[in-house]
C-alpha cells in the first residue's frame, strides 16, 4: 500500500481524508524590539510596522515601514541619524504545518530604501603623537540633509500563531547596499532600516514582531493520495 | 525544526563581526611636518644633525634627533601657529646653539573612517609660512637658509621644508 499524503494510517477509502482549509488574509503588526529599545535606550527612538499578505499556499508579499532616530557615540565620532525606510518583498514558507496549525519558517527577500539625515555632533582628531596634550574633540553640530540609500535583504525567520490570530515572529536579515548617497566629508555609518554599515556594503538586522491576522477568505483543497495520483497519470498517458 | 533554529542562531552571531573598529597603523592620519637638513655647499648634500633637541613652545617634553638628516615634528591641531626651539649640539654646552622656528598655517579637518575619526591637514601661509628667530643668548643663528618645498602638509611621504646649515 502506498503511503498516504499526511503519513497518517488510512483505510482504503477515497473520502476518508478531511479537506485542509487554508485561510488567506492580511497580517499586520509592529516590531516590538524597536519599540522596547525606544524605552530603554536613551539614544534611540524607533518604530517599525510590519505586514504581509498571503498570495498562494506558500508565498506571501511582505512589507516593513519604519522610522528611526538614533544617536551613535563612537570613540572618534558622535552623530545622530534620522529617517524613514520602506522595505517590500516576498516570503516563502518552507514549513509543512501539521493538522490545522498555521506556523511559518520562511526565507524571503526585500528591497529596501531609506531617506535620512546625518548630524555630526562632534568628532575627535586622530593624532599618532600626543605631544601638545591638546583636547582634540571638535564640537560641530553640522547637519547633512537629503541623504538616501537602497539595498537588498535576504531574510530568514519564523512566525508562530501563539493564540488565535496573533502571531509572534522573528527574523534575521542579511543586507547588501545597492546605492548610497553619502554626506560631504563624512559617511553613512548608520542607515535607518539597514542598520550599522561596515566596510564592504554588507549589514545585518533583526526583527521581532507581533502581528494580528485578519482573515479575508478561505481555500480548501483535498490532499490527494499518491495511489490515486499514479492512477490519474496512467489514465492521461 | 531544531536544525533550522540552530542555523538561524549561527547566522545571527555574525552581527557581532566588527572588522572596522580599529584604526590601522598604516592609515594616513594627521601628518607631521617633515624637515630635511642640507649643507650650505654650492650643490647641497644631506647633512645629519648632531643631538638636535626640539622643544615645543611652553612644553617641557622634547624630541632628540641624532645622526639623522630628516626629522618629523607635530603641529598643533587646535591653533594656527606652532613654535619650536631647535638646539643644535644640545649635549655640548660650549657649541650648543638655539634658534626658534614658528609655523603659520590654516587647518582643514577631513573625515578618515569610523575607527580613525578625522585628520587635520595643514596649509602653510603663502606670505609667511614660518619665521626664524635667534635665541637671546648671543649664540648666532645656526640655520643659514631654508625653503618651502611644499606648503600643503597632507602626508608624511614627502619633505615639506629644507633647512641649510
Amino acid at each position: 500500500m502506498l503511503v498516504p499524503f499526511f503519513g497518517l494510517t488510512q483505510e482504503k477509502k477515497k473520502d476518508s481524508i478531511t479537506p485542509k482549509i487554508e485561510r488567506y488574509g492580511i497580517r499586520f503588526g509592529a516590531d516590538i524590539s524597536k519599540l522596547a529599545r525606544s524605552f530603554y535606550d536613551k539614544n534611540y527612538k524607533g518604530l517599525e510596522l510590519v505586514g504581509d499578505y498571503r498570495l498562494t499556499k506558500r508565498h506571501y508579499i511582505a512589507v516593513e515601514l519604519g522610522n528611526e532616530n538614533k544617536t551613535t557615540e563612537d570613540d572618534y565620532v558622535n552623530f545622530t541619524t534620522k529617517g524613514t525606510y520602506f522595505k517590500a518583498g516576498f516570503d516563502y514558507n518552507s514549513y509543512d504545518n501539521w493538522l490545522d496549525m498555521r506556523n511559518m519558517i520562511f526565507i524571503g527577500m526585500r528591497y529596501g530604501a531609506s531617506s535620512f539625515s546625518q548630524t555630526l555632533n562632534s568628532y575627535d582628531i586622530y593624532n599618532t603623537t600626543h605631544y601638545f596634550n591638546e583636547n582634540s574633540t571638535v564640537v560641530l553640530g553640522e547637519k547633512y540633509n537629503g541623504l538616501s540609500a537602497q539595498w537588498i535583504e535576504v531574510a530568514f525567520g519564523m512566525k508562530a500563531e501563539v493564540i488565535h490570530n496573533i502571531y509572534v515572529g522573528f527574523s534575521v536579515r542579511f543586507n547588501k547596499l545597492m546605492s548610497n548617497k553619502k554626506p560631504d566629508n563624512f559617511d553613512n555609518l548608520y542607515i535607518p532600516g539597514f542598520n550599522r554599515t561596515y566596510n564592504g556594503n554588507f549589514g545585518v538586522g533583526f526583527n521581532y514582531s507581533v502581528s494580528y491576522f485578519l482573515p479575508l477568505y478561505k481555500k480548501s483543497f483535498k490532499p490527494v493520495k499518491k495511489e490515486e495520483a499514479v492512477k490519474k497519470d496512467k489514465k492521461t498517458n | 525544526m531544531k536544525k533550522i533554529f540552530y542555523c538561524l542562531l549561527l547566522l545571527a552571531s555574525f552581527s557581532s563581526c566588527e572588522k572596522d573598529d580599529i584604526c590601522d597603523a598604516a592609515t594616513a592620519t594627521t601628518p607631521r611636518i617633515i624637515i630635511e637638513f642640507y649643507s650650505t655647499d654650492a650643490t647641497p648634500v644631506l647633512k645629519k644633525v648632531t643631538n638636535l633637541k626640539v622643544t615645543g613652545d611652553g612644553m617641557t617634553d622634547y624630541f632628540l634627533f641624532n645622526d639623522v638628516s630628516k626629522i618629523e615634528l607635530p603641529l598643533k591641531t587646535t591653533s594656527d601657529v606652532t613654535k619650536f626651539s631647535l638646539i643644535m649640539n644640545s649635549t655640548d654646552t660650549a657649541t650648543q646653539n638655539e634658534d626658534f622656528i614658528e609655523f603659520n598655517y590654516t587647518r582643514n579637518d577631513v573625515f578618515v573612517s569610523r575607527a580613525c575619526g578625522f585628520k587635520t591637514l595643514f596649509y602653510l601661509d603663502a606670505t609667511t609660512p614660518y619665521s626664524l628667530t635667534d635665541s637671546g643668548l648671543n649664540d648666532g643663528i645656526w640655520i643659514q637658509n631654508s625653503t618651502v618645498i611644499t606648503s600643503n602638509i597632507e602626508t608624511e611621504n614627502e619633505t615639506h621644508i629644507k633647512i641649510y646649515y
